[in-house]
């Protein structure tokens, strides 16, 4: 871009990944002071209590969509780090584990583990943990109070799910999983974003010809929603 | 994970440094560790204040912001931690940063940090990566231990035996393995651990670690095939692009290896070691505004940091006097000797100033300096790196010294006499001093003696008289310090003596020494493992 196109017409997405890196930090502070103040017993008792609980996911709904935003941004502009290691499964799984637990707990929702153990795999680790982070947020808001986080080795893929008890995904969200899956979008409004992401994410991972990729799905041992991340 | 009385004991037998400008988050990352069982906490607010604490006291654990205000940033604290040996090998050093950079997880290997935390930060996230962390530092600490007093051997095995474990941390092991088995001399081995470890799946580090190794066997081909695989599928890889560069470098392709730098440099903009590549590169191929932009940034990149070398400076110089800026040029050399306290430097300046004056017209200037590197170099000569040498010998010859020039020039060609592109500089320099005849016998002549007195060493030995064949290239060596043919005689001939007469620490510390000189010279010598491994054998005897 020369000076002159410059001054006429700033480059609005440096602007806006400027300001979601700044509106990340304030929420940050924001999700921090809400989750301490809502581990602390005393305020269990309080009226204040049971309003913090629907503020606490509506923020950190916030944080992970911007968080997805800047992330978009960066692999579209090829500037995201992106950082193929070797983890242990269940560690993942346990960091995930606590990192939702505030949010679990406020709202009584259970959350069973089941880890295939001695799983070691190879993905991004804060990629992978923003999807499957977002996709418990995202279950506790429509389930029936359990949710179920597995992990296995199936076919030569990881296979990380989040199930719930809830009513199940309509037939249309479960086809926009496929398709976004191909790059092709319906667009069906405030889903578009984190389903784009996952699949962006999914597909960030290839191994020896092989594509990772998601699945929506009905049914799972809780009989409700199922959202699969599958890695080569 | 169950976070037990055992992980609070994790924390309450360490020590904690927190590093950051903000108030607010020094106090909140406090409290996280106390409620993880931490007691032992201390913190500073800005990069100096952080590496007085650690020239104080030990720590275990350090959490650093990536941003830390004026000075020094994270990521140079660390650097100058690490490098300065204020951390041991069992402080685990975490980053903490609002966003993930390439900077922060694929700097130099040595100096990455063992963690990052993204913010926000919780105290769950806090309490599981440093408990990993920690449990990783405990693994690695023997292994780390042995290759920090060069034991190369014994890390080898140790790595094995966790290996054979199936322990959780295969990959790094493996990364180890890999890395120790190159600085030993080991390729061929290191290959076939690449190669296994990439028909099971493509990643980044093994396949370039496999062109890393085409690139010392001088098969660019084969390296750049590997090296564009790795970037064309992992865009950020910054190692990748790095390799990609040299190897396009050393095949002579350098408009490609200025573009595969560019972006590397505008992946990592901090990282000055890319800069001054660009720099240099650019300098190579007559692109005087990007070398002279990359300098500069160099330079402001190094202001804080314990790897600032005078390079930039240097190249800055040279690039300003292309563009005939003389008194910038001359500016900018009075500022080596400012910022730098290194004898090499301050006579490489006065080299290039010498030059910068006698590319104006400044002759008497340029006589008059010339001179002074003449007397300054005369003991030195074979001990500096060529390429000054050769820059000196210029200037010397340009101002008229044509016999000092020569002489200087003789140490070049004697200490490379290998090195096929040195001689053509070499003889360049003759021909500018209008001594092409003299210069073509000099080096005929120099080259001769160097391969009578290596065959005369060879010979000694065979006939056993390895003692006579150790003075002799002792000697040699004292001539030719920077011969790698004469290196690797000496030790050979030590070696043999050894094994003939038993072990004599003095002279194992020589040959060992001897070896490492060569392996830095020429990192894809093979004859460096060979030798290095009879060592070893003698060693354990």
């Amino acid at each position: 871009m020369d000076a002159s196109q410059a001054s006429e017409a700033p480059d609005m997405t440096m602007f806006l990944a400027s300001s979601i890196h700044d509106m990340k930090n304030s929420l940050s502070v924001l999700t921090g002071f809400m989750e301490d103040s809502l581990s602390d017993a005393a305020l269990r008792e309080q009226p204040i209590y049971k309003k913090m609980a629907p503020m606490f996911y509506e923020v950190k709904r916030l944080n992970d969509n911007l968080l997805e935003l800047l992330t978009i941004y960066k692999v579209d502009r090829k500037f995201y780090p992106f950082d193929l290691a070797e983890h242990a499964v269940d560690d993942l799984m346990a960091e995930i584990e606590h990192q939702s637990g505030t949010l679990l707990n406020t709202q009584n929702v259970q959350l069973e583990l089941d880890v295939q153990e001695g799983l070691y795999w190879y993905f991004d680790r804060d990629l992978v943990m923003g999807v499957i982070s977002h996709a418990l947020n995202n279950a506790s808001r429509y389930t029936r109070g359990h949710l179920r986080l597995a992990a296995a080795e199936v076919d030569g893929f990881l296979e990380l799910r989040v199930e719930d008890n809830g009513g199940g995904y309509p037939k249309a969200m479960i086809e926009e999983g496929i398709a976004v899956n191909r790059g092709v979008s319906f667009n069906t409004g405030s889903t578009g974003l984190g389903l784009y992401f996952s699949a962006m994410v999914a597909k960030m991972h290839k191994n020896q010809g092989r594509v990772g990729e998601i699945v929506l799905e009905n049914g799972g041992k809780l009989g409700g929603g199922c959202f699969i991340l599958r890695l080569p | 994970m169950v976070f037990t009385t055992d992980s609070h004991n994790a924390f309450a037998e360490r020590r904690f440094l927190i590093v950051d400008d903000f108030q607010g988050m020094r106090s909140m990352l406090r409290e996280m560790l106390k409620s993880c069982g931490a007691k032992d906490i201390d913190a500073a607010s800005n990069g100096n204040e952080a590496i007085g604490m650690l020239e104080k006291n030990k720590y275990d654990i350090v959490l650093c912001d990536y941003t830390l205000g004026a000075g020094k940033n994270g990521q140079q604290v660390l650097e100058e931690a690490k490098f300065r040996n204020l951390v041991g090998l069992a402080t685990g050093w975490v980053v903490i940063s609002a966003e993930k950079t390439q900077d922060m997880v694929l700097g130099a290997a040595e100096y990455t940090p063992d963690d990052y935390i993204v913010k926000p930060v919780n105290e769950a996230t806090v309490r599981a990566r440093l408990l990993k962390v920690m449990a990783r530092k405990e693994t690695m600490q023997d292994i780390e231990r042995a290759l920090k007093s060069n034991d190369y051997k014994r890390a080898i095995a140790l790595c094995d035996e966790q290996l054979a474990a199936r322990s959780p941390y295969t990959s790094d092991l493996l990364r180890m393995k890999t890395n120790l088995l190159m600085k030993s001399g080991q390729n061929d081995k290191a290959q076939a651990v690449f190669e296994q470890i990439l028909a099971q799946r493509d990643i980044p580090w093994a396949k370039s670690g496999l062109a890393k190794i085409h690139l010392l066997n001088k098969d660019f081909e084969t390296a750049r095939r590997l090296l564009s695989e790795v970037v064309e599928s992992n865009r950020t890889y910054l190692e990748g692009y790095d390799l990609l560069a040299k190897t396009l470098e050393e095949a002579g392709e350098l408009d490609e290896a200025q573009h595969v730098l560019a972006r590397s440099a505008e992946l990592s903009p901090n990282s000055m070691m890319r800069q001054r590549s660009l720099g240099e590169i650019a300098q190579k191929r007559g692109d005087l505004d990007v070398a002279e932009k990359s300098f500069r940034k160099t330079i402001s990149l190094g202001e804080f940091s314990v790897f600032k070398t005078p390079g930039a400076h240097l190249g800055l110089a040279k690039v300003c006097a292309e563009k005939n800026n003389t008194s910038e040029a001359i500016r900018v050399l009075g500022e080596v000797h400012k910022h730098f306290d290194d004898p090499e430097a301050a006579l490489h300046a006065k080299v290039i100033e010498g030059a910068v004056h006698s590319k104006s017209g400044n002759l008497a200037e340029a006589r008059k300096l010339a001179g002074e590197v003449a007397a300054m170099v005369k003991e030195s000569a074979a001990r500096l790196p060529a390429h000054i040498t050769l820059e000196a010998a210029d200037l010397i010859m340009g101002t008229g010294n044509k016999d000092a020039a020569a002489d200087l020039l003789k140490i070049v060609v004697q200490n490379n006499h290998e090195n096929k592109q040195l001689i053509e500089d070499v003889k360049k320099v003759f021909v500018k001093g209008n001594m092409e005849e003299v210069g073509n016998d000099l080096v005929e002549s120099s080259l001769q003696e160097v391969v009578q007195t290596n065959n005369k060493g060879v010979a000694l030995a065979k006939e056993g008289k390895l003692d006579e064949a150790v003075t002799l290239m002792r000697n040699a060596k004292s001539m030719m310090p920077n011969n790698k043919r004469i290196l690797l005689n000496l030790a050979y001939a030590m070696i043999l003596a050894m094994k003939k007469s038993g072990r004599d620490n003095s002279m194992e510390r020589e040959a060992r020494e001897c070896l490492e000189r060569v392996h830095k010279l020429d990192p894809g010598e093979k004859l460096y493992g060979e030798y290095r491994a009879m060592l070893e054998a003698l060693a354990s005897s």
